[in-house]
């Protein structure tokens, strides 16, 4: 891995260099997640996929954090990319999934 | 590393580093931001990031969120571009009978000088074109918008520590002791001392108020949320449910569940959260969901913010809120004026933790 320069491309998908990864350790982070909220790297269609061992690799340079002390990224449903319309189920019942204007109480026929 | 401070403040989330930097531009005493984890590890690196003002109740809350969401600009010319946009906020209602509420709504807020309208189908449709046409109506505001949540939290760490403001991340705060007329915050990696000492925990408050022997009434209401992948720009405005970020995704959802810290993303609410999408915009069917994620908000007892001093307790200070991405500007500006002048400009008794005696 010490092929790796500043301007290598990381995260493909967002195009992440080594270099963006790098300044967000040394202001502090060290898991990948913490990589990923700032500078987007993993959170493109491939989800990490491609990219996790070589931040990790970035994190145990500049960190000495052994590879089992560094997290893993969070994975996230649906894992690969599919669609909406595979999700939905055209149900208009909702439980836990609220409009904004249902939260809007009337008292007395005012509004609170 | 210094261990001296005059203000310490422990939660480096969007309250907190809102906070440190408000102090940072009139004061340049030592400040110290504790985080167990990394700033954007909590609720606020989990959010859907609206600047939302419209449809919050009562009208004197919704007035509160409007002096926030007048700050934005502002903030942004100060700490750097953080994607806030005001887009305008909407909020559709499919049912004819909800058009009343809507109006008394619009009417409520006239009085505080929010301007609300409630509009046909014909103008939903006119102004978002792709919303389902199936719409009875939506209440309209102009000053709603969204903010990039990481940009702002970023942006207020980078601005807060070119003042001089320090942070200590990944050290969790597991002790707090009064000694001496000062507090002494015993971490993980060490134990500082300070004058004034702020408690942004977000959802972990009441733990951190605990080690005070102090009750901060917040609880946790899961959240998930689905993103689609880059989609070219289409979503003109802030819609309550779903928006559109600068880089073409979709965020959707608006989901509420007790679960208490169980950050999982589930199944049913997962489908829910897509059929209230495909039906607020139809379009969306086809379009690909990369991924989901849930946050955890912290939700004081009464659904308000708690803010301002500790009742009883010298120098020490609280602000635990949801919407806390709306309310940022507007807490660190309040908590900034009640350490340096002992007064606010925007009065916050309401606010105070004294109200759940
Ligand atoms: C799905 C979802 C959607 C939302 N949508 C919106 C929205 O559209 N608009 C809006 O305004 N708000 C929204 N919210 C709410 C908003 O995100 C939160 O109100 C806000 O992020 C709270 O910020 P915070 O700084 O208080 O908390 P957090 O970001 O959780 O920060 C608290 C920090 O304290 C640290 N901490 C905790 N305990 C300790 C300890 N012992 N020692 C050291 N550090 C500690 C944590 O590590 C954390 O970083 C949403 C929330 C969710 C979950």
């Amino acid at each position: 891995m010490n092929k790796l320069d500043k301007t290598t491309i990381i995260c493909r998908c967002e195009e992440i260099s080594c270099e963006e990864v790098e300044e967000v350790i040394s202001n502090g982070g060290r898991t990948f997640d913490d990589v990923k909220r700032i500078t987007r790297c993993g959170m493109g269609p491939c989800q990490a996929k491609i990219c996790t061992s070589m931040v990790a690799e970035i994190i145990h340079q500049q960190t000495g954090l052994s590879p089992s002390e560094i997290p893993l990224p969070r994975m996230r449903m649906p894992l690969s990319p599919i669609k909406l319309e595979t999700l939905a189920t055209n149900s208009t019942s909702f439980s836990a999934v609220k409009s904004v204007l249902d939260e809007v109480e009337l008292e007395e026929g005012k509004v609170r | 590393m210094e261990t001296n401070y005059e203000t310490i403040v422990i939660g480096g989330g969007v309250v907190g580093s809102g906070i440190a930097y408000h102090l940072s531009e009139r004061y340049k005493e030592g400040v110290l931001v504790l985080d167990k984890k990394y700033p954007m590890s909590g609720t606020s690196g989990s959010t859907q990031a609206w600047v939302w003002v419209h449809n919050k109740t009562p009208s004197w809350y919704a007035e509160f969120s409007m002096y926030s969401a007048e700050l934005y600009p502002y903030l942004s010319k100060k700490i750097g571009d953080v994607e806030y946009k005001r887009t305008g906020g909407l909020s559709p209602f499919f049912n004819e009978s909800d058009r009343e509420k809507a109006q008394k709504l619009a009417e409520s807020y006239r009085k505080i000088g929010i301007k609300i309208k409630v509009l046909s189908r014909e103008e939903v449709l006119e102004k978002e074109p792709y919303m389902n046409p199936e719409v009875a109506g939506a209440t309209y505001s102009s000053i709603d918008g969204n903010v990039n949540p990481f940009r702002l939290i970023d942006m207020y760490m980078r601005a807060a520590k070119r003042n001089g403001v320090r942070y200590s991340t990944y050290n969790r705060v597991t002790e707090i002791r009064q000694v001496n007329g000062k507090y002494l915050v015993v971490s993980d990696k060490g134990a500082f001392e300070c004058k004034n000492l702020i408690l942004a925990g977000g959802t972990w408050s009441r733990e951190i108020g605990d080690m005070l022997g102090v009750k901060i009434p917040v609880n946790q209401l899961r959240g998930q949320i689905l993103v689609s992948e880059p989609l070219k720009p289409f979503l003109n405005f802030t819609i309550s449910g779903l928006r559109q970020a600068n880089n073409g995704e979709v965020l959707m959802g608006y989901s509420m569940e007790e679960a208490g810290f169980n950050r999982a993303t589930t199944l049913d609410v997962i489908q829910e959260t897509a059929n209230m999408a495909v039906r607020y915009v139809p379009g969306l069917r086809k379009a690909k969901i990369v991924r989901a994620f849930s946050g955890i908000r912290a939700m004081p007892e009464d659904g308000f913010p708690i803010l301002g001093n500790v009742p009883g307790y010298e120098n020490l200070y609280v602000a635990a809120t949801h919407s806390g991405v709306t309310l940022s500007p507007l807490i660190g500006t309040l908590i900034t004026e009640l350490i340096m002048d002992g007064e606010t400009s925007i009065p916050i008794d309401r606010y105070s933790l004294s109200r759940f005696g």
